[in-house]
This record gives structure tokens, sequence and C-alpha cells, in this order.
């Protein structure tokens, strides 16, 4: 087993000190070490978006970043996204849209929409489309999401 | 119409059934807290990963795992040896849980690992020393049916099957149909169109990969937390699998990432299990990405030729079709498979004389099995190709050609079975309505560069199989709780079956309990598969639930000194005597009075199994080989579909820029839910025609990653997918619903490479519909 | 695995030179995936991102100096990357076709047209010009767009800093002319021709896949007629292809359908693509003349417009 390193980490709001493989991803990190499994492992090469957080602000996919290259980044998962308002909105608008169904994506389906109406306060459904073109969902054929999207976004009535 | 039975249920008391509520694990899941198996830890558990073999067709020679089992922190290492040979499978028992002798295709596993940490665990996969003599092997199916194809089980005879195998070595199951008399009804046809097609490999890519947690208790009894489809057939497969009686296997089904058929039978159970047993610890195994794509299974693959042919005025009168379905290495769901797909293979349509003859055979390959329509597809697509090349050979309208032979009321599917409530022509109209179709087929103006078409389907499924049973009990403080065994695999049948009981008892969706799927505690269901849970299970609980109500007012009847044909149940959770609002108990009192004064706990059970009034017809129609799953599976649903395309000149690149998809869901318990449902199959279609395909380089899959094999992506699909939701209620359902978790997903690809020659004149037969396949096909037409 | 965070590049090229195995950690958008899926396993790992200079942009003796830190996000809105006539901004998405606007923009355009269809928003929000370059994958976007611009790379070594012309950075599949020790530390992007339009053209399966086939183009019009051509195809072989004879083909031409499409096989012929899931190497050969023509016919009708 290989030698593990400490790394401070700013999650959510709160300092977390942890111990880490020094090859572990961030993704690793936040399911195993801090017991935040909202952010799914899909693919483990940053193709299907389940593991979308925020870094700084901006959705990354947790697999591909290094947990000791994330020292002193403001992270954001999807656990902490409770007490924003646009957050709250988007939540939601997933809920009463239908816009899930086994739910796996979710997380990094709400975390990638939650930054791209940060960007884009009112996107169109291209908009839409292209922005969360990262984040496969298998199950609901994307029609309920992207209406759930304008829905928080105030385009559209719920 | 004929007389009809009532449904189950009859009508919906209170508003639960019908309404579009949000799912009731919504909140969880948007809040990142629904729990999935990876996200569960045991105290001390370890995790493991398995080794696949890098060889399509070897015999292992010998095992060397002392390197891996000395590496620190390897808590436990097994092989194939370290199972008892039970054999599992569906109709023909021929897998172990790790390959023993040999391996027959690529990825198959041949050891596993159990470790303090998952690198550690990979690393002494690498440790592992196998040495194989590799064995010539065979990868085309056509190549692998006949008689000197090197056999990929020497040993078929000897596994337990539960048909007669055909005679050919590497054959797994061979099915017939005969109608009428094809031979002499060619001459009476004025147009006959004749084609071969190619079908892909599609994987399931469920989001969430396959994962299991095993945990043994002190008595050596197993409880399993897996990602699967059914925690009755899990239990029973790993425990046969490894040789424990099923009172020692508990399995408990978390939330599920999607499955659409790759979570049916085993997946890496009983290999999960005997880790834990090994090492004395939890184990559990998370599949990586490549590993499931190489490991697990995908839908089969398959070479067709159908040949139909008609009247000058659009009659069909025969079809003749001929496949053969690529099982893989291993049998699993192959048998059922390529029975149900020559089932489906005449469509929904009457053509008086038919044949299909059927195979689906062993190769080298990843194994195939269950996938979302099950067999149905492909045979819808065949069928359905079919008709769009008789349709432009007759100068026809498609929707007209298929609106003239669309099944009718007193029609029998092929096999002789009554369809029920044959709304194939309905369904057609509607779409054909809501798409414009026959402006839209008109319309032909397009952006520079691209051309549009516009192409239809109709299809058929069934939705009922199997046995499943509800037990509902009534709380002390009148609330309900719902326990069924059937796992909600993402498509919302928790919600439904809630749905269900609130409408059978009156009862608001947040006064019933639906329970966690548990084989220490569930009834018996089958599993979440073939289209059956809201039918099957549904109807489970709607008896259920009703037995609970004649409970409910036998003791209302006694507390409010009145006679039960007197008493109504009233929305909310009370009982009332008809016509007076004022004189009414809740159901509560009802429970206390059960529970304190007599009688005891008011519960319902409901245990069942599907049993299709008719079977095969032999008057009418000849069998050979296995046909038995067929006969016993029914409950007939329509639906029609238009996609309309735009085909890139210069790239043969298709874009799909609206579909309709119009279905007789019989009652949509939840709206919002079935639409889901179809615009989700819609789009799985979508990937199946356009971009989804295993491919292997020999025996090796050359694209098991997510980023090789291409799913559709949200800016891949159109906005626009219309679900139109018909409601003729089926006889016998529950509430009248049928099943639609398969449906949409039959008609999508016909009606695309429809629309792709509806645009460009060039016939896909080779899916997927690649880029290009398209030009090419463009370029040898021009 | 020793993991270090230098802050200047001296010390990182001091990093890499005490470990043969050592590889830089840029964005981690390729390295990460291969780490995950224990294809690499580097012994040291030098992550840049504390290097202060490798993250800015500065505009030099009429070079675009991009440190190799920026991120295909930051590329794509960098307004230094368009002509000084153009204020278009696309739609923020990828996708298979250029959005073809009515506005001229510069030469350099063609490399924020190239990064605004890499992958995905979160991709491009963490891979950068430097990793995208090192990678050296012919069918990536930003190695056509950037040879089309005729950008240079600044280079770092135990030695000095050297700068030499992008086209023979690309030497082969995965590999790049970096010396062992070396690392990327720029990219110089030249202004270009006055009145050019830069464009990026890509054909994918799949929205955010790997292109296809894709057309990285240069050109400038006078009355009517080419007076600037740079065009560049990427997945077309080993690295990306660009050929003297298509450009002095197309330079003095009308860009009319026929001399675009003679440049095309000219390009077809001399290319070299692979085969696999994404498409036959025949097949990117047969598309390449008509894609090229419609990227270039696109600029075309700009400058008619």
């Amino acid at each position: 087993m290989a030698e593990k390193v400490p790394v401070a980490l700013f999650v959510n709001g709160e300092n977390r000190q942890v111990l880490v493989d020094p090859r572990q991803n961030l993704l690793q990190t936040l399911r195993a070490d801090l017991g935040l499994t909202g952010a799914k492992c899909g693919c483990g090469h940053g193709v299907c978006g389940a593991c979308t957080v925020l870094i700084d602000g901006e959705a990354v996919l947790a697999c591909l970043a290094l947990t000791v290259a994330q020292a002193g980044r403001e992270i954001g998962t999807v656990e902490g996204l409770a007490d924003d308002e646009a957050s709250a909105a988007l939540v939601q608008a997933f809920v009463d849209c239908g816009a899930l169904q086994c739910g796996f994506c979710t997380p990094g389906m709400i975390v990638a929409a939650r930054a791209l109406l940060q960007r884009n306060p009112r996107p169109t459904v291209e908009e839409i489309r292209h922005g969360l073109g990262g984040n496969v969902c298998r199950c609901t054929g994307y029609v309920k999401i992207v209406d759930a999207v304008r829905t928080a976004s105030g385009a559209v009535q719920p | 119409m004929s007389a009809r039975r009532e449904s189950t249920g009859g009508a919906p008391l209170g508003d639960a059934v019908g309404k579009p509520v949000p799912r009731l694990e919504a909140r969880e899941k948007v809040a990142g807290r629904a729990l999935y198996t990876d996200d569960l830890t045991r105290p001390g558990m370890l995790h493991a990963a398995q080794l696949g073999s890098p060889y399509p067709h070897a015999r292992i020679l010998s095992s060397d795992t002392a390197a891996a089992k000395a590496l620190p922190g390897v808590r436990a290492v097994l092989t194939g040896r370290d199972f008892p040979r039970n054999y599992t499978g569906m109709f023909l028992m021929d897998q172990l849980p790790l390959a023993v002798d040999k391996v027959r295709y690529a990825g198959e596993p041949v050891a596993a690992v159990a470790a303090d940490d998952l690198a550690t665990a990979r690393e002494a996969l690498r440790l592992i020393d196998i040495e194989y003599e590799e064995l010539e092997a065979v990868f085309d199916p056509v190549e692998a049916l006949r008689p000197d194809a090197p056999a990929i089980h020497e040993d078929r005879g000897s596994y337990e099957c539960h048909y007669e195998l055909p005679p050919e070595p590497n054959a797994v199951c061979y099915s017939e149909f005969k109608e009428g008399d094809p031979q002499q009804a060619w001459a009476r046809c004025d147009v006959v169109v004749e084609n071969e097609y190619r079908l892909p490999a599609q994987y399931h890519m469920y989001l969430e990969p396959v994962s299991t947690l095993a945990e043994v208790d002190s008595n050596g009894k197993v409880t399993l937390w897996s990602s699967m489809q059914g925690v009755a057939r899990v239990q029973m497969l790993t425990a046969r699998a490894l040789g424990l009686p099923m009172s020692k296997v508990r399995v408990i089904a978390p939330r599920v990432g999607g499955a659409f058929g790759g979570k049916c039978e085993l997946t890496n159970q009983p290999v999960t299990a005997a880790l834990a047993m090994a090492a004395g610890r939890p184990v559990k195994m998370t599949l990586s990405r490549e590993d499931d794509m190489t490991m697990m299974k995908s839908r089969h693959a398959g070479t067709f030729r159908a040949r139909t042919g008609a009247k000058k005025d659009g009659t069909l009168i025969a079809r003749s079709v001929e496949f053969i379905l690529d099982g893989g290495a291993y049998a699993d769901e192959s048998s059922a498979v390529s029975a149900v797909c020559a089932f489906f293979s005449r469509g929904p349509y009457v053509i008086p004389n038919m044949h299909v003859r059927s195979w689906s055979v062993y190769t080298n390959r990843l194994r195939a099995g269950a996938m979302r329509g099950f067999g149905n597809p492909q045979a819808t697509f065949v069928s359905e190709a079919q008709l769009n090349e008789l349709a432009a050979a007759l100068d026809m309208d498609p929707l007209e050609l298929r609106l003239k032979n669309a099944l009718d009321e007193g029609d029998a599917w092929l096999g002789g079975r009554s369809v029920g409530v044959p709304s194939l022509k309905q369904c057609l109209q509607s779409v054909g309505k809501a798409s414009d179709w026959r402006n839209r087929r008109k319309r032909r103006a397009s952006a520079p560069g691209k051309r549009r078409g516009v192409g239809i389907a109709g299809f058929g499924h069934t939705s009922a199989l199997l046995s499943a049973g509800a037990a509902v009990h009534l709380n002390e403080d009148g609330t309900v709780t719902v326990n069924t065994g059937a796992v909600d695999i993402g498509q919302g049948s928790d919600t439904a079956l809630a749905q269900i009981a609130a409408g059978t008892l009156g009862l608001e969706l947040d006064q019933v309990n639906y329970a966690n799927p548990d084989t220490d505690s569930s009834p018996y269901n089958y599993q979440t598969a073939a289209s059956r849970t809201t039918f099957m299970v549904g109807n489970a609980v709607a008896r259920a639930s009703a037995q609970v109500r004649d409970k409910l007012l036998e003791h209302a009847a006694a507390i409010l000194e009145s006679e039960v044909e007197r008493l109504e149940l009233r929305p909310g959770g009370s009982v009332g005597i008809r016509g007076i609002s004022d004189e009414e108990i809740p159901f509560a009192a009802a429970a206390g009075h059960s529970l304190y004064v007599t009688g005891g706990p008011i519960t319902g059970s409901s245990n069942w199994l599907y049993e299709p009034a008719e079977g095969i017809d032999p008057e009418r129609t000849r069998t050979r080989g296995f046909v038995d799953v067929v006969a016993g599976s029914g409950v007939f649903c329509f639906g029609a579909q238009v996609v309309e395309v735009e085909v890139d000149e210069v790239t043969g690149k298709v874009e799909v820029l609206e579909v309709w998809s119009a279905h007789d869901v019989g009652r949509a318990i939840n709206p919002d839910m079935v639409e889901g449902q179809l615009q989700g199959s819609v789009v799985q279609g979508l990937g199946y025609v356009l971009t989804e395909e295993l491919v292997w380089d020999g025996g090796d899959l050359i694209n098991p990653t997510m980023m090789d094999y291409k799913v559709p992506g949200m800016a891949d699909v159109p906005h626009g997918i219309h679900a139109i939701l018909l409601e003729n209620p089926e006889p016998g359902a529950p509430f009248g619903a049928r099943g639609v978790g398969e449906m949409a997903l039959m008609g999508t690809a016909p009606a695309v490479t429809g629309a792709i020659a509806h645009a460009t004149g060039a016939r896909i037969n080779r899916l997927p519909a690649t880029p290009e396949r398209v030009l090419r096909a463009m370029l040898e037409r021009a | 695995m020793i993991y270090l965070e230098p802050e200047s590049v001296p010390e990182a090229v001091a990093a890499l030179a005490g470990d043969e195995d050592a590889r830089c950690l840029a964005g981690g958008q390729t390295l990460m995936a291969m780490m995950n899926a224990d294809l690499v396993m580097p012994s040291t790992l030098v992550g840049l991102r504390r290097i202060a200079g490798l993250h800015e942009v500065t505009e030099t003796e009429g070079m675009l100096r991009i440190g190799a830190m920026v991120t295909h996000a930051r590329l794509a809105g960098e307004e230094r990357l368009e002509g000084a006539r153009a204020v278009v901004t696309g739609s923020g998405g990828g996708g298979d076709d250029v959005s073809i606007s009515g506005r001229l923009e510069g030469a350099r355009a063609v490399v924020r047209d190239a990064a605004r269809q890499i992958a995905h928003p979160a991709v491009r929000n963490r891979g950068t010009i430097g990793g995208a370059l090192c990678h050296a994958d012919p069918q990536a976007d930003l190695p056509g767009a950037l040879v089309a611009a005729g950008a240079h790379v600044e280079i770092a070594g135990a030695d000095g800093v050297r700068t030499a012309p992008v086209d023979g950075f690309f030497v082969d599949y995965l590999e790049s002319s970096l010396e062992p020790g070396e690392m990327l530390t720029a990219v110089l992007i030249p202004e270009g021709p006055q009145g050019a339009v830069g464009a990026h053209l890509k054909f994918s399966r799949t929205d955010g896949d790997y292109a296809i086939v894709s057309v990285s183009s240069v050109v400038a019009m006078q009355d009517g007629v080419c007076s600037y051509a740079r065009v560049v195809v990427g997945s077309a072989g080993p690295a990306p292809l660009h050929l003297d004879a298509a450009d002095a083909l197309l330079t003095g031409s009308g860009l009319d359908d026929a001399v675009l499409l003679q440049a095309g096989d000219l390009l077809a012929a001399a290319a070299d693509p692979v085969d696999d899931v994404r498409g036959s190497s025949d097949y990117r050969r047969l598309l390449l003349p008509a894609l090229l023509a419609r990227a270039v016919g696109a600029a075309r009708e700009r400058f008619d417009g």
C-alpha cells in the first residue's frame, strides 16, 4: 500500500484534513474519506459527468482532479448546495419536472446545471443541451432535465 | 367490441392514481443522499476486483496465486476451483462464477481478490499467474453454427437444460413457427421484398456499474446488497452457485442506478459472497466501467434474412424470417431472447402465411442476455424495415401500408393468442396526426447540405410474466405498508405501486410506505424485467390492498354498528356510512379495533402466477424447438412512432429533429413517469440505431469505455420527443395499466432508418447507422 | 508516487531533471484518466498550478503569449483571440459545425473556435493548452488549430528557454518533440494576416467526442481573390496534416468549390488516418475534400457577406 500524505481540503465551507494516497483522485477522497457519496463514478475517465463537483465555482470532474492538487481550492459537492437559493430552485425543478429516474447521474447533473446557471442565468434550450452535454443520463432521454433547468431559470413556469 | 372483464381495482378512490406526482425517492436523489451499493460501507469492509481472461478461447493449464496472496493487504484470493461446480443459467445451466478448465471469452472472470483497498486488490490481480493454452476461437455466429466449428462447450450435453438442445455443437436454442402455407403463398404475391440485416451488440450502459457488497454472519448466513433487478432471483442463483441453502442467503436492494436487463440474473454476487466467506470480512466489489463492459453482457447481435410478400393493394400475404443471434460465450437468457425474437417477427400485422426459424448460438465473445425489449427490438427492426421496403416497392404511403395490415379486433398474434385490446390502428392514427405525417412526408425543405425525411414504425410488446406477490398491512395509525420485493431500477415502480395501493384504499401517497425489497421479509417477485412490474406486481398490490379494504370494512361495520354493504371508503383514510357524511371513522380506529378488540392485525396478501388463457394454437401454428417461454407471456400492448431526421450530404451523419411516440398504456398510473419511460426508451433506441455498437477485433472488445462506446448525450438528441398516451384500459390489469418500460424502444430504429431512406433513398440494413455507413449507402445509390 | 508543486519554471525543470519517470500535471484531463486506468504510473508528478506565469495571457511583439496552464474555457472566451473587427460569442457549446456568423473574426479565432469545441464544459474548465499540446494527440482540436494559426511553442529545459514553430512539435501519435527534462511553458500566436478569418470545423460522431476529421483554416480574401490560406487537417494521420502545396493552390484562387476540392484531394492523398471506432481510414480520406470545401467555403461566404 502506498504511503499516504496529508492534505487540507476546503469542502462545502468546511476545512477537512485527509490522509490520502497521492495518486488518489478527488472523487475517491470525497466518497471514501469524507463520506460524501453524492458524486458518483460512472466511467472513471471524465466522460459521464456523474462526478461533477464545483471547484472555485466551476464545474469540474472529480475523477480527473488529483486530490493532493486541490489544497486551497473551494470544493462544492451536491451535498453542499442546500443553502443556496438558486440551487434550491434547481433541486425543486428536478423534482417537479420528473427530471430523474435511477438518479445516478442526478447529483452530477444538478451540480453542472448549477454552474451553467451561474454563468448564464437564462439559458436557451440549445445552451442547456450543450452546457450539460458532458453529463450522460441513460434513463430520461434528457427532455425533462432540459425542462427542469428552464423552469429553475424562470424561463418557463413550473 | 366484445365484452371485457373489469380492470383490477375498479375505479380508483381518491386522486393518487393517474396523478403525475414526483417519485417517492426524488428528494433523496436530488440531494445526493440516495444510497447505491457502492455508497455503502460495513465495519472492516474489504475491496475486491476480478481478473479477466486475456484470451477468447483457451484451456486453463494452471494458476498460481501465491504472489498475490503474499502481497500485504490481500485478504482473499479465489479462482474457479474454489467454487463448487454448480452451474447456473436461465434455461440452460452452463456458467460458473469464475472460469474453470477453460475460458470462453476475453474478459471472462478467472480470479478475484479482496484486499484492504482497491489499489492493492488490483495490484494483486497483476501478480496472479495463469497459464493458458490457446484454442481455436469462433466469433461469427454463422460460422459458429456449422457442424465442424470448434466446440465452445464440449460438455454442452451434460448441462441441465429445460428444452431440447438443437444438434449443432454450438447451438444454444432453436425455435420455429409456421402458419399458413408460405411456400405456396409466394406465388400469390404481386410484390416480394427480400433483404439481409445485421444488428449490433448494444451495451446497457446503466450509469451505475455492477456492484455488490457481501457480509457473512457467524452462522454462515450471507447478506448481499447488490445493484440488481430482483432480490429473489439473485438469492436463488447465488445460493445455487455457492451450494448454500436459500435460507442462508439474504439479498437486499439499495437504490439501483439503472439496469435495462443488464442486471438480470447474476452479475458478481457469487464471487463477492465467496470472497467475504473466504476473508471472514465484508467485501465490496464494484466493477470499473471497462471491467463491466468486458465482463458482463450485451444485447444480442444478429444476422437476419427476411422476405415479405404482398398484393398490389398492400395486403400482406407471406413472410419468412431466418436469423441467428450471437449469444456469446454463455447461454444466459439467449434461449428466451431468440424465442421471443421469433415470436415478434411477424410484427403487429396480419400475415396469414408465416415461417420463422431462429437460432441462438455460442461464440467466443461477451455473453449476450436480456436488454430492454428482449429480442423484440431486433424483430421489430427487421419487420418494419421489410414494410418500409415494401411500401417503396408498392409506391404506397408507409403509414397506409401499416394501417391496412394492422391487427384488429378478433385478430391473433403469431401462435394464435388473441391480442386483447387491438389499439395499433389508433396508435398509428394518433402519431400520424400529431406529427402531421402527410404534410411532413411531402415537406422536404432542408438546410443547405442536408436532406430531411420522416419515418414511421408500428410495434407491439407484452407485459405479463411469471409470479409476483404483495403483502399490504395496515399500520396502527391507519397508514399502510406495501411490501412486494419488486426492485425499482430507476423506472419508478416504488411510486407506481404505492399509487396503486393508495388508489385502492383512497389514501394519500404519503400514507403509503413502500418497504425496501429484502428476501428476509418481502414476498416473492420474479424480477424487474419484461415490462411486468406495474401489471404483475401492481395486480398483487391491488388485490392485497382490496383484502385490507374488506377487513377494514368489517371492523368499521362493528365500530359503526352498521353493515359492510352500507359502508364506503372515503379519500384520506376513513370509512363512512353511505349517504351520511358525518358517520365515519378513520382507518386508525379500525386498526385499533383489530389489534386490541377482535380479529388481529389487518393484512392483505396476494400471490399469483400469470397463466394466459390461451397457449399456442396447434391447429393454426406448427412449432418446433423451444417456444414455451412465449406461450407463458401475455397482455399485448401497442405503439407507433414517427421520427424526422436530417442527413448531412457530406458526412452521412443523421440528426434526429423530432420524435412522436404514441402508446396505448391502458391507464397511466403516473403520467409523468410514463412519459419519462417513453422518452428514455426513445433515446436508447436512438443510440441503438445511430451510435451504439460493441466492436471487437477478433476476441478483443476494442471500445470498452464511455469514450469509445457512445451513448447519446444531451446535445445529440432532440428536445422534441413527444410521448402520446392513449388509455384503453386493459382487462385484468391494475386500474387498466399495461407495462411501458420497454415499448418505445422497439420502433425507434426502423422509424429512423425509414426516415433516412425517405431523406436520401439509401436503405440502411446494418446498424448502427453510423455516418460512414449512411454516406456509403448514399454513394452506392448515386 | 511523489507529488511536487514548484512555484517557478526553473524549480519545475529541476524537479523533472530529478526523476526520469516524472510527468507534469497541468489540468489532468488526460493524464488523470490514464492514471485512473493504471495506464500511466509516474513516480513523480510535477503539478504546475502554482507557477503564476503559466496562467498568464500577454500580448508581446505582435504575438499573443498564452501560458501553458491557460484552460480551454479561458481560450474559448479570450477576446484577444478575435480580430479587431469581431465581436462574436458562440453558444458556448461544442457541436459539429462552426457556427457561421456574418461578422469577420481574426486569424487567431481558429484557436478560440477549436477550444470551444473540445469535449464538454467541465473538461474545458480544467484542460489546458499546454496539456493538450504535450499529449500530442492528432485527433484533438488544438494541435491543428495552432498549426493553422502559425503558432510557436516556448519550451523550458535545463539549458534555458527555446521557441520553435508548433509544426515540428508533433512527432507522432502521442509523441511530441519535448526532450526528457523539458516542459512546455507557453504558446505564442501571431496576429496573422490582416483581415483573415480563422475557423475550426469539427466533425464527430457525437457532441464532445474526438473528431473523425477536423479542418482548421485561416484564410483572407481581397476582391474575391484569396490572399492568404493556411489549412490544417486533424485526425488525418500521426500529426496535424498541413501541406504547403494545398495552401499554394488556394492562394490566388477565388476559393471556388472546384479548387477547394482539389486542395482537399491533395491533402487526402497525403493523409494517413487511423481506422478506429470513430471511422475507417478510407472514410476519413473520403470526407476530407468535401469537409475542407465546407469549412473554407463558409469562410469565403463571410467575405462575400
